[in-house]
């Protein structure tokens, strides 16, 4: 509809005010966006997780729902200083389950098969720069010797190889957010104004 | 502070105006794109793809056409397809995204493509939907018993699913492949949006993630493959013009300091 149209152009306009510097046309768009984004996500998690999880079990009589819904509710003793330590009993559960879950993950996907993979890749041109790279930029970051001599040089190149990990994720950021403009531009030129 | 507003009003301009004069600029496909597009066409069409939304409302003008893109891929070629959202803001965008491609090639509810929904804790859903995707979302996002629908009746868990794709512009697909790729055995396509892509392709290059689909340019590259231009190859035009314009600038600004410095010198 045209004025929903509208109101989402106006709207886009007002977060493009801050170009010009600090205002309330801004203010207004980004409380109202925090707000509507803050307030969806509530409603999206009563609706699929405390109903279906919590509410209807409850009232089928599946009394074990009940074991979850006090874990959770002991979170919120936090806000009273005397009952605050129960809340440690769902967190202590959280973070052991979730460090559990997670270090055999993470050691297996982000350290032993990287690893790997660098090690096995060193049969190529390509892979006999990602192992250098890999070891002089570890070698930047001991800090426990002095950066001097063939250790020091090794540690240069491997800033080096840093920088040219971080130019090419900004040139990405840009990239990014150029693709973020072109969206809400196309919106503003076909869909609102229809001159595209 | 006013070479910033010009900087700004000048980028605005160019790509308005691209945008208007809508050239045709050619598009080369990456590798990456390609092994993605020739994975999904190699799949039979009984095949089922798991398509999670993992990202916010605001990344959307990025990411949305590569959801959009492998949707239609799959959808054309009768790929079943399984949606659900890891991220509260992702859940709305991914069902009307994926509805609207089903309506377009003529694809039922239920039979042909089914969404789960959204489910927080990615950690505990990813797990979880390894051993039996029932008990994580017992109910489709329309509150249906997936029991009830002919293809939630059909997966079970991973083992019935032939690819996972997070289209993601955080790191979520990286839980996709500690717990989905390396603890079951899932091929995971990563469709990120451009600024997260150094973070993932090591985790390429290691062969931890199938494939990588870049963000808007991904989404061009894909479209030029189905032969369907949309929002990616639109969007290509202006993109470059920014990056014209921008790389101008910083040769521009690198040339006043290097001059600036010789006189200050002399």
């Amino acid at each position: 509809m045209w004025w929903e149209t509208t109101i989402t152009a106006l709207l886009t306009l007002a977060i493009y005010t801050i170009l010009v510097g600090d205002n309330p046309i801004f203010k207004f768009a980004e409380h109202l966006l925090l707000g509507l984004s803050i307030g969806y996500s509530l409603v999206v998690t009563v609706k699929s997780i405390l109903i279906p999880q919590a509410i209807a079990p409850l009232g089928d009589g599946q009394w074990a729902a009940l074991i979850p819904v006090i874990l959770g509710s002991a979170m919120f003793l936090r806000v009273h200083p005397r009952l605050a330590p129960w809340s440690q009993i769902p967190l202590a559960l959280l973070i052991g389950a979730g460090a559990g879950a997670a270090i055999p993950a993470m050691m297996q996907a982000r350290v032993l098969k990287q690893t790997a993979a660098t090690i096995s890749g060193s049969g190529t041109v390509d892979g006999v720069i990602i192992l250098l790279g890999v070891l002089v930029t570890l070698m930047y970051f001991v800090f426990t010797r002095r950066h001097t001599g063939a250790w020091g040089r090794a540690a240069v190149a491997g800033r080096y190889f840093m920088m040219i990990f971080f130019g090419a994720t900004f040139a990405y950021t840009v990239m990014s957010r150029m693709a973020l403009l072109i969206g809400r531009l196309e919106f503003l030129l076909s869909d609102w104004l229809g001159v595209i | 502070m006013r070479a910033r507003r010009i900087i700004f009003a000048l980028l605005a301009v160019a790509m308005i105006a691209v945008m208007i004069w809508r050239p045709r600029l050619p598009i080369t496909v990456t590798d990456s794109t390609r092994a993605v597009f020739a994975m999904i066409d190699a799949l039979d069409s009984n095949a089922v793809v798991m398509i999670s939304f993992d990202h916010e409302a605001s990344s959307l003008p990025e990411i949305g056409p590569i959801g959009a893109a492998i949707a239609d891929h799959c959808f054309r070629r009768g790929i079943k397809v399984v949606g659900l959202a890891l991220f509260s803001e992702g859940n709305a965008i991914g069902y009307d995204l994926l509805s609207r491609r089903a309506i377009r090639q003529g694809r039922e509810y239920g039979d042909d493509w089914i969404y789960l929904g959204f489910r927080p804790q990615y950690t505990a859903a990813i797990l979880g939907m390894g051993e039996d995707i029932g008990e994580v979302f017992a109910t489709d996002y329309l509150g249906a018993p997936l029991s009830r629908l002919p293809l939630g009746a059909r997966v079970r868990n991973y083992e019935d699913i032939d690819l996972v794709v997070s289209v993601a512009d955080g790191s979520m697909p990286t839980y996709w492949i500690e717990y989905a790729a390396n603890r079951y055995g899932e091929k995971v396509v990563a469709a990120l949006s451009a600024v997260m892509v150094t973070s993932f392709t090591p985790y390429q290059e290691s062969g931890q993630l199938a494939g990588i689909l870049t963000g808007l340019k991904g989404a061009a590259e894909y479209e030029q493959l189905l032969q369907s231009p949309a929002a990616g190859v639109r969007g290509m035009a202006a993109q470059s013009a920014a990056h014209v314009l921008i790389a101008l600038l910083v040769l521009w600004g690198n040339i006043e300091a290097w001059r600036s410095r010789k006189r200050r010198a002399a």
